[in-house]
């Protein structure tokens, strides 16, 4: 068997491991300065703006190409998503009518396992 | 042996033959990893039992004869999908629990929607989380309801106790969950108050991006990922580490957007006030002070967590109000202290071991 101080692929692992710590700890501490977080939001904040002023743009495009505003997409999502709320709350209507007929069961009819578990007792395998 | 060098030269031709051999591996596999999708990720039979915008509450159908009288609610983290929870068949936290005989649901996050950006924290507390644990009685027929939460799911369940102290939450259970925000060093940095323009960035943009979440992630260790990736190449051959390696990159790049009005609030009370750890956070003006959580709770917090590091999550044992409290340190990182093969045999038992017994 080889041994692993010269190992050149064991090497090689523990070569990379320890450039990943030292590279994570290096920009770690990099990271923790005040001077860092105020590059960092700076370039976040211009890049937030440009965003806005994208979508913006797009925004204006489309209503130019005559295809549907978001207010309609959303109003139209609104709209389903309502119908699904009340497909939901039929669902669970049934389920209850079922479990006020004593029949215990799930949404896909099966019956439910009875709510007797008891947890093993102490040194006992499961 | 050749005693000077501590090389075994009879070995040589053998490891040359197979490191050959993983090379040729490495170039087939590398053409079928492109080609291939990962493994099918959350897979366990499940039924949507409501749904509403970013809410989503599933109920896991039972995979036991006989279940525990108090039914489980699992409280996903915001940023992320649940999926981690229910990886695929034998790495799954979900089904570990459904064969123990647990009767789960969960609370998962889609991305909000450009129009829920003035989702609040009022939103998550006070009317999602309240709404799943009453859809959980009702399904379930028991007014008794446990809660588990992970990371930032913890802390809204954590709120959500502190809020409902008459119930109905029976026992509850926190992975990895920060209560002293000034202690994520790092994330404490980027949002420092002289230089993060919060107002300006959700009131410009909505909803915060999830590439925005997805980087200030992975900037916590900016060289993982290219190890990882060097990692792969080097394992590519390994049908088990690749299978591995797709679940958690997949999981792990898929970040959600966060609410703007909710991520406001994030910011402001908890990463530049530290209101939780202060005992001065309200939500919708009411009081979510730590100290009034009576129930039995259990705190499971990873060795290696670079998320959450055990300094901000230290103190929540200490600041609860129950008398039946319990901290577990298990090794691990942020994420294979839940998910994995590690979990498997640590976390998971020792939770199977603390709820079954609060569980009847």
């Amino acid at each position: 068997m080889t041994d692993k101080t010269n190992d050149p692929v064991a090497m090689w692992q523990k070569m990379i491991g320890e450039m990943e710590k030292g590279f994570n700890s290096f920009a770690n501490q990099a990271m923790s300065s005040p001077e860092f977080s105020q590059a960092m939001n700076r370039a976040g904040g211009a890049a937030a703006g440009a965003q806005k002023q994208l979508g913006e743009l797009m925004e204006k495009y489309l209503v130019s190409m005559n295809l549907p505003s978001r207010e309609q997409v959303t109003g139209l999502a609104e709209r389903l998503q309502s119908i699904e709320a009340q497909i939901g709350e039929m669902k669970s209507m049934l389920s209850q009518i079922a479990a006020g007929s004593g029949i215990s069961q799930g949404f896909d009819g099966a019956p439910r396992p009875p709510r007797t578990k008891r947890p093993p007792s102490e040194g006992e395998q499961t | 042996m050749n005693a000077p060098t501590g090389l075994d030269f009879a070995s040589i031709p053998e490891r040359i033959q197979s490191e050959v051999q993983r090379a040729i591996q490495r170039s087939i596999k590398g053409v079928e990893y492109f080609s291939t999708s990962g493994p099918s990720l959350g897979s366990t039979p499940k039924d949507v039992l409501h749904s509403r915008g970013t809410m989503n509450l599933y109920h896991y159908r039972p995979m036991s004869d006989e279940i525990y009288r108090v039914p489980v609610l699992i409280v996903m983290a915001t940023t992320n999908r649940g999926y981690i929870l229910d990886l695929v068949p034998g790495q799954s936290f979900i089904e570990f629990l459904l064969k123990r005989g647990y009767d789960v649901y969960m609370l998962d996050w889609s991305a909000p929607r450009p129009e829920e950006k003035s989702l609040r924290m009022e939103d998550y507390v006070l009317d999602f989380v309240p709404d799943c644990v009453r859809r959980v009685q009702q399904d379930s027929g028991e007014q008794d309801v446990s809660v588990i939460g992970y990371c930032f799911g913890g802390v809204l369940s954590l709120l959500y106790g502190s809020i409902h102290q008459d119930g109905p939450m029976k026992n509850l259970i926190c992975f990895t969950t920060p209560i002293d925000f000034r202690e994520m060093k790092l994330f404490s940095n980027f949002s420092d108050r002289r230089y993060f323009d919060v107002d300006r960035l959700v009131d410009s943009i909505g909803n915060v991006p999830p590439e925005m979440i997805l980087s200030s992630f992975e900037m916590l260790r900016p060289a993982s990922r290219t190890v990882s990736q060097i990692q792969l190449w080097e394992n590519i051959w390994n049908d088990e580490f690749v299978k591995s390696y797709r679940m958690f990159d997949r999981w792990a790049t898929d970040t959600l957007p966060l609410a703007g009005e909710y991520f406001r609030t994030i910011t402001k009370d908890l990463m530049w006030d530290n209101k939780l750890f202060n005992d001065t956070m309200s939500v919708g003006g009411r009081a979510a002070k730590l100290e009034n959580i009576k129930v039995p709770i259990l705190h499971a917090v990873a060795e290696h967590d670079h998320i959450v590091p055990y300094e901000a999550a230290k103190h929540l044992i200490a600041k609860i109000g129950s008398a039946d409290k319990e901290e577990v340190m298990l090794k691990g990182g942020h994420v294979s202290l839940v998910a994995g093969a590690n979990a498997v045999k640590r976390l998971w038992p020792k939770l199977d071991s603390w709820l079954g017994k609060r569980s009847t």
